[in-house]
């Protein structure tokens, strides 16, 4: 049968960039404890951004590509920077709410700045369709595919050798003994926005090179929601393993269950599983079980 | 609670210290207030009255929102879905079954209540993040079942609703709505000021400050998470009630997630825990919208310059821009503001 192969094969692709965007979202969680829920704005903007600097300035692709990585740097410094430092030892629901805030700008700013809200990326990747047995899949999945793989090995391989790696990790399991150790937090929140920042970079161009630039990014943005609470908040190997679940079961429950439910069934499948999460492990696949005292 | 008395006012009993107005003045401001808002219609047109009535209509949802987060801690995104719930519920019972309103108006918050407190089960195990999330769920999921049940809701194209009518009288005009809906507004009002100095009022505030210790000392958290999600949600099924019957035609593009996001934005710009709070919140938020309504083809005219994204753009961003400067300057909201400011006229001209 293609069709499953077909279906697989975009589920798991999908879903690899899902735990892309996902894993912005653990790095800046566990190191400072902020839920950015403006995650799916974010995505839409550097997409946008992609999108001015390939097509309306018409700029090469690699300076292009330089260019929107050093905006999601400055961007992800900035927020730290402006919003969250002031918020640092709020509660949750000041710094949940606060990048509600953000969201909301964000979201203005793209209508302001694009009002035409849809529109394609220049092709970034080569067009022919590769054939995989009897399935046809167009290359931007393989490349999406890969690119995701090879970001993955990457940051793991950051966080395991380099200096500024392992601060990030110390800071996430406890920011009071990485302070007594004279190691500036503030320093390790903002890298993490940066990082967080390039990853929904990467992903929304990913995202939008496979699908076109839509008020949809939003909503993948809040698909890579789901991922982290499957896969567990505080866990990075949870995002990259929850994700091409939560994309194969988009994929596959949006080939089966249309014809027998209602169109768009595949929309919402990620929203039904955080709640089932939600009812039978709230702390997901490999999260940490919080215990708590008063 | 008797910091902000006017000098030389002093309680001698408990009803006096509880009473919620303690001075002739008090009730005197009230009756004035009253008095002016029942006999608005006559110098209101009808624009400054529709203003009036969405306002009014806010004023109840986000009343129900902050009785959940404001005093109960418990964070939702979802609220523009739980008031989908109410306006959709009442509007098809009126509209297909011939229901009265007020049946209509009662059945759809009990609609919006129930759906609230199955979306509010997991706020027994999980809280913070996690509940935002799942209430993020439920916003998307009920948005969606609203525009693919076609049969029922009438899907992406949207629902007509009957005006709203009791016994013989039919709210048809903005004049006749608007004293409908500020009655429901003052009585809503009243019962949310009280529930915060009952016992469930305060069972809700000990949950919010730390649940693990409200539960040591014996409040039933799964009772009172749960009845605080149903009284949230409840208000916003009236509120989802009346706004149906108000604009007479809807289909889920009025409650969008946005919309959510907007309604937190409001208690938090109000005040969170605070009566006060919602009504300012709503009143300076929706304000806001007419300004910016008015106000951007103005400059649009101006200034040719400007980009063409200009009138939809920013509206989100100015909104954005203020619930961020409201959180890091002022997250106590404008109702701490009105606060200080009662206390220093009333200690005027003594500086303590």
């Amino acid at each position: 049968m293609p069709d499953i192969i077909q279906l697989v094969v975009t589920g798991v692709t999908v879903g690899l960039v899902y735990s892309l965007i996902a894993l912005g979202f653990v790095l800046v969680w566990k190191s400072s404890g902020v839920a950015n829920l403006a995650l799916g704005q974010l995505l839409l903007l550097f997409s946008w951004f992609t999108y001015a600097m390939l097509v309306q300035k018409g700029f090469p692709l690699w300076l292009g590509l330089v260019l929107v990585i050093l905006f999601a740097l400055a961007l992800g410094w900035i927020i730290e920077r402006v919003i969250l430092r002031p918020l640092i030892a709020q509660p949750i629901l000041s710094l949940i709410t606060v990048t509600l805030g953000l969201a909301y700008f964000i979201q203005g700013v793209v209508s302001f700045v694009w009002p035409k809200s849809v529109a394609a990326l220049p092709h970034i990747f080569p067009e022919e369709p590769v054939r995989i047995g009897a399935a046809v899949v167009s290359q931007e999945y393989l490349w999406a595919t890969g690119i995701s793989v090879l970001l993955f090995v990457l940051l793991s391989m950051y966080f395991k050798y380099t200096r500024t790696g392992i601060v990030m990790r110390a800071t996430a399991d406890d920011q009071m003994a990485v302070q007594a150790c004279g190691i500036p937090v503030t320093k390790v929140f903002s890298l993490s926005w940066m990082l967080a920042c390039v990853l929904a970079a990467v992903g929304g161009i990913l995202i939008s090179s496979i699908g076109g630039i839509t008020f949809g990014l939003v909503e993948a943005g809040l698909k890579a929601f789901s991922v982290v609470i499957l896969g567990g908040l505080d866990s990075f190997l949870g995002a990259i393993i929850a994700g091409p679940l939560i994309g194969l079961a988009e994929s596959l429950g949006g080939g089966y269950l249309t014809p027998l439910t209602w169109p768009g069934i595949k929309e919402i499948i990620p929203f039904v599983i955080i709640l089932i999460v939600m009812f039978v492990r709230p702390y997901g696949l490999f999260g940490e079980r919080r215990i708590e005292r008063i | 609670m008797n910091v902000d008395l006017p000098a030389g006012v002093r309680n001698f009993s408990y009803a006096q210290d509880m009473a919620i107005f303690r001075t002739k003045a008090h009730s005197a401001w009230l009756v004035i207030a009253l008095v002016f808002l029942f006999t608005a219609p006559l110098y209101w047109g009808d624009h400054w009255l529709s203003v009036a009535n969405l306002i009014g209509i806010t004023i109840i949802a986000v009343t129900g929102l902050n009785i959940l987060v404001g005093y109960c801690g418990q964070l939702s995104i979802g609220h523009a879905g739980f008031i989908a719930v109410g306006a959709y519920t009442s509007a098809v019972l009126t509209g297909r079954f011939g229901f009265p309103f007020l049946a209509g108006l009662i059945l759809g918050g009990l609609a919006a209540g129930l759906v609230g407190i199955v979306f509010g089960i997991p706020s027994l195990r999980v809280k913070g993040f996690y509940l935002a999330i799942s209430t993020i769920a439920a916003q998307f999921i009920i948005i969606f079942v609203i525009n693919h049940w076609t049969s029922v809701t009438g899907g992406f194209v949207g629902i007509s609703v009957p005006p709203a009518s009791i016994g013989k009288i039919m709210f048809t005009s903005q004049t006749s709505q608007f004293y409908l809906i500020m009655t429901v507004t003052a009585i809503v009002i009243y019962l949310a000021k009280n529930l915060a100095r009952t016992r469930v009022g305060r069972a809700f505030v000990a949950i919010r400050d730390n649940d693990l210790a409200a539960e040591v000392m014996g409040i039933n958290l799964f009772h009172y998470k749960l009845t605080a999600f149903f009284i949230g949600c409840f208000l916003a099924g009236i509120a989802g009630s009346l706004l149906a019957h108000w604009t007479g035609f809807m289909n889920a593009e009025n409650f969008t997630f946005m919309d959510s996001i907007l309604y937190i934005g409001m208690i938090i710009i109000g005040g969170l825990g605070t009566t006060i709070g919602p009504i300012f919140g709503a009143v300076f938020i929706r304000m806001l919208q007419q300004g910016i309504t008015f106000i951007s083809p103005i400059l649009e005219s101006a200034f040719p310059s400007l980009a063409a994204g200009f009138t939809t753009g920013i509206g989100p961003m100015v909104f954005g821009l203020i619930i961020i400067l409201f959180l890091i300057v002022e997250p106590r909201g404008l109702a701490h503001r009105w606060s200080l400011f009662k206390a220093s006229y009333r200690l005027w001209p003594f500086s303590y």
